[in-house]
């Protein structure tokens, strides 16, 4: 566009002395460090990822313990202490699937990760300081092959349908894709 | 299939170069099954640039911002672009936005469905039985007269907004602002290096803008000429390429269980495709093309853009988004709201002749 008349040149004029504050603007900004004191989702996201980390550790220490130990039952009543305290919290959830697991409740073991990654997913992301692939992958193992051939037999089970679901929606999420 | 003049190679080359791209992309560190995903990637653009709180779906994708500016600079340099619009503005914008209510409850675009099916999700398929409904449906729609209305050319640069729009996204793509959202988790934590993501859009977005290239618009000319139609074969080069590509990188897994970003909800990926296939007859293209329409200089294309991310930021921000477990409630609901919205455009819109 080729300024005409007198009226355009102004606002070219204007343009370009916009366009050179915008420039300044930033560039002096950028140099002082101004921008900085500004949002930063990103390092604020981390600090509360460590803090949640760090409250789940010391939190959970006492069941970690108990599940080391082998005591999953009383693994499982220190968590049911620890939900009355943080309902609906998804940590205890995935705890809660890998005492059930070792006991042999696999659908209820099952429908406990599904609960707790449905809240968090990070305890199937790889790289993830929260990650739980290898309780939910032995979860998918067994499920599939014990669940799936119990559900075939009895069609008609819907408790079985549904937890033959919950493992087909664990398997989903290791899977990966866009969640 | 005779003999194919230029324009049908190109078009080849464009398919071809999508199933690779799409394939390659996911190798090098985009979701699995979503190398290639302009559904998915407006979400998790929306979520970078704060238009919803979803922490796992924020990443600024450099494919998007190619894909646009691909398509610029092609148009520019082939003499192509052009300021055009003013054809219902405001249904193309919410028809942009429910665009992507339909993807996102099936979880993902019509470029990730094929990708979808050639992984060996057979999922995929109620999606896909769901898109060729959609688009016969709106070929019906625009035989009985319904029409949006062509863009007129327009004085005044109208379709430089939007390319000027992601040239300002390419330039927060290097400066990396603090205000910009970066997932460290979830899929928008999984991306490939950002110069080869950026490179490979840019690449398809020209590609697509010299070939025309459209996943609904090769539906739509295989419903309407057969095989005679050249985006037909574009669209089988692209499934052929990912096909070979996935089993060559080991990321086909044949089943209908256990896929990535898929759920078992047959009926509503049906009807979310529908949608997507309907709208995309009605505004000429699917979500990609209208990505690469805008970057010609098409305010009309712009504005669905622009519903788009506007839609993109409703799916994550009021969950109605399908997951792994399926669809939820107000996913549901969007769809059909969706639905009513085409079905009332289409007797608003309709051309009735008086006899």
């Amino acid at each position: 566009m080729i300024p005409g008349d007198r009226f355009d040149r102004v606002l070219v004029v204007l343009l370009l002395a916009v366009l050179l504050s915008l420039g300044g603007l930033l560039a002096t900004q950028a140099r002082s460090g101004a921008g900085a004191v500004t949002i930063d989702r990103n390092l604020e996201r981390d600090l509360a990822a460590r803090a949640r980390l760090a409250f789940f550790e010391q939190t959970y220490a006492p069941v970690l313990s108990l599940q080391a130990a082998g005591n999953d039952q009383q693994a499982l009543m220190k968590l049911e202490e620890l939900g009355r305290r943080y309902p609906g919290e998804a940590h205890g959830d995935i705890l809660r699937a890998a005492s059930l697991l070792r006991l042999g409740a696999l659908p209820e073991a099952v429908a406990a990760a599904v609960r707790a990654v449905r809240r968090n997913g990070d305890y199937v992301d790889r790289d993830s300081p929260f990650s739980q692939r290898p309780v939910i992958e032995q979860l998918v193992d067994e499920g599939l092959s014990s669940l799936a051939e119990k559900a075939r037999l009895a069609p008609g089970n819907a408790t079985l349908g549904e937890a033959l679901k919950n493992v087909y929606y664990l398997q989903s999420r290791l899977a990966g894709g866009c969640e | 299939m005779g003999r194919f003049d230029r324009h049908g190679w190109l078009i080849l080359l464009a398919g071809a170069a999508l199933g690779l791209a799409g394939v390659m992309l996911a190798a090098w560190g985009n979701p699995e099954n979503s190398g290639i995903c302009v559904s998915c990637f407006i979400e998790n653009s929306a979520g970078a640039l704060g238009l919803h709180g979803n922490e796992r779906m924020q990443y600024l994708r450099p494919e998007l911002v190619g894909f646009l500016l691909g398509g610029t600079l092609s148009a520019a340099l082939f003499r192509e672009f052009r300021s055009r619009g003013g054809s219902a503005p405001l249904p193309r914008f919410v028809s942009g936005l429910f665009l992507i209510v339909g993807c996102a409850v099936f979880i993902g675009c019509p470029i990730k469905l094929v990708l979808r099916l050639t992984a060996g999700d057979w999922t995929a398929v109620a999606g896909l039985v769901g898109l060729v409904g959609g688009v016969w449906v709106g070929l019906r729609c625009l035989a009985a007269g319904v029409h949006f209305g062509s863009g007129r050319r327009q004085s005044g640069g109208s379709g430089l907004w939007l390319p000027a729009l992601f040239l300002l996204f390419l330039g927060l793509l290097f400066w990396q602002p603090t205000f910009l959202a970066l997932s460290a988790s979830g899929s928008g934590a999984q991306h490939a290096p950002m110069l080869i993501s950026l490179g490979v859009g840019l690449g398809l977005g020209g590609l697509a803008q010299r070939s025309r290239f459209c996943i609904t618009g090769s539906l739509r000319d295989l419903l309407l000429m057969g095989r005679r139609a050249p985006l037909v074969w574009g669209l089988a080069a692209f499934f052929l390429v990912a096909l070979v590509a996935n089993l060559g990188t080991g990321q086909f897994h044949s089943g209908y269980y256990g896929q990535p970003g898929s759920h078992l909800d047959a009926l509503w990926s049906g009807l979310g495709m529908l949608l997507v296939g309907w709208v995309s007859v009605l505004i000429g293209g699917c979500p990609f093309r209208q990505l690469i329409k805008a970057g010609e200089g098409d305010a009309d294309a712009g504005l669905a853009v622009l519903g788009m991310f506007a839609g993109g930021a409703l799916v994550q921000a009021w969950g109605l988004a399908a997951t792994a477990a399926g669809v939820p409630l107000f996913g549901k609901v969007a769809v059909l709201c969706g639905l009513v919205f085409v079905l009332v455009s289409c007797l608003l819109f309709r051309e009735r002749s008086s006899t």
